[in-house]
């Protein structure tokens, strides 16, 4: 057969996940993610790794902060109100300076919300959902084959910063399908081996001490201070963003994951009729590509941000773009995903104003 | 090709059945009266037959699933409704299963009924989906949920695809991979399927041109 397979996005992740190294699975099914938990724990045994679906969000997350402790690479995956039960540990792990990946299949909230796709997680992810001063790195795929490739990202980055990785995918992309084709298997001897701080038994070496706590308050500040100083390497050098049909265009659109691929369906109509309009498309959510957006959209008369809330990355692409050009906004919500037309639509109104 | 008066469509997770009783039930409509399609997919929260419940009224196709708030709740609810068209003797009808063992165990709950009448049972089989990537996990996944359902199959369907990247190469390894099922498990491969008009020369199985009913909000 081809070397094409046709996988949902869930799918794909968790593939993608063995690929890059993970033997370890902690999780609960939740929908829209379900199939993710219910593919490692097929797939985990074949290849020699560990599944294990815990009784709740709470305990998963704290299964992972174990296993992180050993230095391998773990993953856990849910969607919004799992997500929501996991960030008190998010939060010590990122204290403790553990390297894991979470993906959230983001789905209609707040509360239990629905089952359908939405971005209405952007605040939580990016902004610190759980406790104290952290960041974990946040990742939006917007096809299924970016989605195996920044699985692979999330780790190394994880791996190289010591710090948890978020995956943040929506409902859509979980559940679609699409052909894909999976990098190869990562020798697990090649990867970061962390000896230096893991705990791995301490048998003829000086113990190792996890910790996300020091009682001592100069002792604390300084811990974050180091977490502070690794956050302005991430942000010096994780950035990552896509842009296109940006160079003639007068006007802006902007959105992130497979909102991204239905702005590409409202440019190529929109082209079609004239209208020369572009797209900025974050790839990092956490760290936000401010300069590279202030400078993306410079000579445009507006920005139009599209997203699947009520308008949470809004707030970053108002601090990039400040006071310079309109920023303006267009959202569907609780599981309701916008439609080319409708976009092209405001988008058509707001160039009316400006006329 | 179709000429029983019942059609299963079982098959693991994305093989495919629900594009397959779509388009087949809008074929059967060109020559039948009443064309039933039941959403008994109880497992998949998007891309179901029920999404398209408004657009088949309109060609007098009636797609049985959970109403009203029920349409898009996470729960397994198969409607009452489901027995009384099965035995309806005068309407034709496409059962549209969930995937793998799950989505068998909701055909086991209906399979005495499905027995009592006139019916013929499909296995969807795409070669490019995980779980069915080799003729030996196909078949024993074919004889699980067989068993799980309490049906036996009667037909292969080639469902070989790699959605809009298919080629006609593509389907054709996909008819010589089921041929290898039929081979290995004497049941017979009824056709092959073909989207988006893909012209497929030198195929051995009839061929089943099928519509793309179910869209990403890009591609609609």
């Amino acid at each position: 057969m081809a070397d094409k397979t046709m996988v949902k996005g869930n799918e794909a992740m968790a593939e993608a996940a063995i690929r890059a190294g993970c033997r370890l699975y902690f999780g609960y099914p939740i929908t829209p993610q379900s199939e993710f938990t219910e593919y490692m724990a097929k797939r985990l045994p074949e290849v020699g790794g560990s599944f294990l679906q815990s009784e709740s969000e709470v305990s998963a997350v704290n299964m992972v902060y174990g296993a992180a402790c050993t230095g391998r690479r773990v993953l856990t995956s849910t969607s919004g109100p799992g997500f929501s039960l996991m960030q008190e540990g998010m939060s010590y792990i990122a204290g403790a300076e553990l390297p894991s990946v979470f993906v959230n299949v983001v789905r209609g909230g707040p509360g239990l919300g629905d089952i359908q796709p939405a971005q209405s997680d952007y605040f939580q992810a990016t902004k610190g959902g759980g406790h104290g001063d952290y960041h974990a790195v946040v990742l939006a795929p917007g096809t299924i084959q970016e989605a195996v490739e920044l699985v692979h990202d999330a780790f190394d980055i994880a791996d190289k910063y010591r710090t948890p990785v978020i995956i943040l995918a929506d409902g859509m992309l979980g559940q679609m399908m699409e052909p894909v084709v999976f990098g190869e298997f990562r020798n697990l001897e090649s990867l970061s081996d962390h000896l230096s701080w893991s705990l791995t038994g301490a048998k003829n070496r000086e113990p190792h001490k996890v910790t996300s706590f020091n009682i001592d308050p100069y002792e604390l500040e300084k811990m974050n201070m180091r977490y502070q100083e690794k956050y302005k390497k991430i942000i010096a050098n994780e950035i990552l963003y896509e842009t296109s049909n940006m160079e003639d265009a007068d006007f802006a659109l902007v959105g992130f994951g497979t909102m991204g691929r239905i702005l590409g369906s409202v440019i190529r109509r929109a082209r079609e009729e004239g209208i020369k309009v572009g797209l900025f498309r974050p790839v990092t959510l956490w760290p936000f590509p401010y300069d590279a957006l202030r400078e993306a959209v410079a000579d445009k008369k507006f920005v139009l941000d599209v997203e699947m809330s009520t308008g949470q990355m809004i707030e970053d692409v108002r601090l990039a773009v400040g006071d310079s050009l309109p920023v303006h906004f267009y959202g569907r919500t609780g599981g309701v995903v916008p439609n080319p037309d409708e976009v092209l639509r405001v988008l058509k109104e707001r160039i009316e104003e400006v006329k | 090709m179709f000429d029983h008066r019942i059609s299963v469509m079982m098959g693991m997770f994305g093989s495919g059945k629900t594009e397959l009783s779509l388009n087949l039930a809008s074929y059967l409509k060109e020559s039948c009266e009443a064309v039933a399609l039941i959403d008994a997919d109880v497992i998949s929260p998007y891309f179901r037959s029920r999404d398209l419940v408004d657009l088949f009224a309109d060609n007098d196709i009636d797609i049985i699933a959970p109403k009203g708030p029920l349409r898009t709740a996470d729960l397994p609810i198969v409607p009452a409704r489901v027995r009384g068209v099965i035995q309806s003797e005068d309407t034709i009808v496409v059962i549209d299963a969930g995937g793998n063992e799950y989505g068998a165990v909701v055909l086991s709950s209906i399979s005495a009924d499905i027995k009592s009448q006139e019916s013929a049972v499909y296995f969807v089989v795409n070669p490019f989906r995980p779980f069915t990537d080799t003729v030996a996990k196909t078949v024993d996944h074919l004889v699980s949920l067989s068993k799980r359902a309490r049906l036996t199959v009667n037909y292969l369907v080639n469902n070989a695809n790699l959605g809009s990247e298919t080629t006609e190469d593509d389907v054709l390894s996909g008819e010589q991979f089921l041929k290898e099922v039929s081979d290995e498990t004497g049941i017979p491969v009824i056709m092959t399927c073909v989207m988006n008009g893909i012209e497929v020369l030198n195929n051995r199985f009839p061929v089943f041109q099928m519509k793309k009913y179910l869209k990403t909000p890009w591609e609609v």
